[in-house]
């Protein structure tokens, strides 16, 4: 390949079925790099209580391409505000149980703060943006889970 | 669908792009140059009497890409933030891949710029190799994919991603096309279940505005389930991008309405 030289954002996102691995993503984001001085990640679980007190699973619904591309504009974002070296983004989509790991967001900068602070904002974007939907399954039968004004609150301090 | 390089006179125009959002933009065009397989034979081995055919060839398209403007009347001039040319010698199928791929962040495509790379990098293999092989034959030049814009992404030979059609595992479901121009609509989530539709297809002409309120009046008045659209609680996306009400609807746009997310 011959290029013109760019400085890239290194970001990647993931949407997919299968489980990830507690360590998916730092293989990629350190390769052979030495500039990196801190990775903060946040991983999220399907709880067995949430509208009700017996969630059994879920099952999570999202928009093909919208996701994808959502989830990168949070990414820009987020790098466009911190000085970062890399966002990883996965989010699991289909039948889940108690238990299963559901997101996990990885982010690297030079110092801590800007990696803690961006996978914070992260979450509060992609829990208020990303086209994904809850359908809770309970002894009770099963219910699409509602927006919460909490998350519309966290979404909002940034 | 409207051609945007037309004006309403019907005259060509270059497109005001001041407007549009800058993002990053991406596309990978390819092409094939079919020569004789001693040509082919002399190409690899470098043997052909004007020298490193390949490698003229690459800077050849790289130029190319960043002189599309002067080339193509209706096209913006672009600070290409990549441009890659490569190559793959088929000695199976006798001929030479071309494939270039572009990129920028910017308000316009570069869909013409790897198009032009391919092109150019096609005709300099042939002058290149003239002098041993007249018959070649330059093939199949076409875009292979293309990112960013509002229009969405693209991908030659894969259906446009819509939405989950069953609602459980993100299987894709293609709308239907109309003779007419038209709209895609999507329903997601609790709001296929509510309207019991996952997706539909209306034709411009039956909306009393070309806008989503006029989309979701036109729907309303065929079915009342379809009320719920007009809930606060109910949003909207065209081509995959959040829009609201006023927003207009041109032919072929896919328009989702969905409950407030609840992921993570």
């Amino acid at each position: 390949m011959t290029d013109i030289t760019e400085t890239e954002l290194d970001i990647a996102v993931k949407v997919q079925e299968e489980p990830f691995k507690m360590d998916d993503g730092y293989e990629s984001t350190l390769r052979k790099r030495t500039d990196i001085g801190a990775i903060v990640t946040f991983t999220g679980f399907v709880r067995d209580f949430n509208e009700t007190p017996d969630v059994i699973g879920l099952t999570l619904e999202h928009y093909p391409g919208m996701t994808e591309r959502t989830l990168t504009q949070i990414g820009e974002q987020a790098c466009q505000r911190w000085a970062l070296q890399a966002v990883r983004i996965i989010h699991r989509i289909g039948d889940l149980t108690p238990g299963d790991p559901i997101v996990r967001v990885l982010v690297a900068s030079a110092h801590r703060r800007d990696a803690f602070q961006a996978c914070d904002f992260i979450m509060d974007f992609l829990k208020t943006q990303a086209p994904f939907w809850k359908k809770e399954h309970s002894r009770q039968g099963a219910y699409w889970v509602k927006e919460r004004h909490t998350d519309q609150q966290a979404a909002e301090r940034w | 669908m409207q051609l945007t390089h037309l004006n309403t006179h019907g005259e060509a125009n270059m497109v005001d792009v001041g407007d549009k959002r800058e993002t990053r933009r991406e596309a990978v065009a390819s092409g094939r140059i079919v020569m004789q397989p001693k040509t082919l034979q002399l190409l690899s081995d470098g043997e052909l009497p004007k020298g490193d055919v390949l490698a003229t060839a690459r800077i050849a398209g790289i130029q190319a890409a960043k002189r599309t403007h002067e080339l193509i009347p209706l096209c913006h001039s672009l600070a290409l933030s990549k441009v890659s040319v490569d190559f793959d010698v088929d000695h199976a199928n006798s001929c030479v891949h071309v494939s270039a791929l572009c990129r920028l962040n910017g308000r316009t495509g570069v869909e013409m710029e790897a198009l032009t790379a391919v092109s150019v990098a096609c005709l300099t293999l042939y002058d290149m190799c003239k002098a041993v092989d007249k018959d070649m034959c330059i093939e199949a030049v076409q875009l292979d994919s293309k990112r960013g814009g509002v229009r969405g992404d693209y991908q030659r030979g894969v259906p446009e991603p819509i939405v989950t059609g069953g609602g459980v595992t993100g299987e894709v479901s293609l709308g239907e096309r109309c003779a007419s121009p038209c709209v895609r609509v999507k329903f997601l989530a609790e709001l296929r279940e509510r309207v019991e539709e996952s997706d539909l297809s209306i034709e411009l002409d039956q909306l009393p505005s070309r806008d989503v309120a006029g989309l979701k009046a036109a729907l309303s008045a065929r079915d009342a389930r379809f009320n719920v659209l007009s809930e606060q609680r109910t949003m909207c996306a065209i081509n995959q991008v959040m829009a609201n009400d006023n927003a207009r609807l041109t032919d072929e746009d896919e328009v989702a309405f969905f409950p407030p997310v609840t992921g993570g």
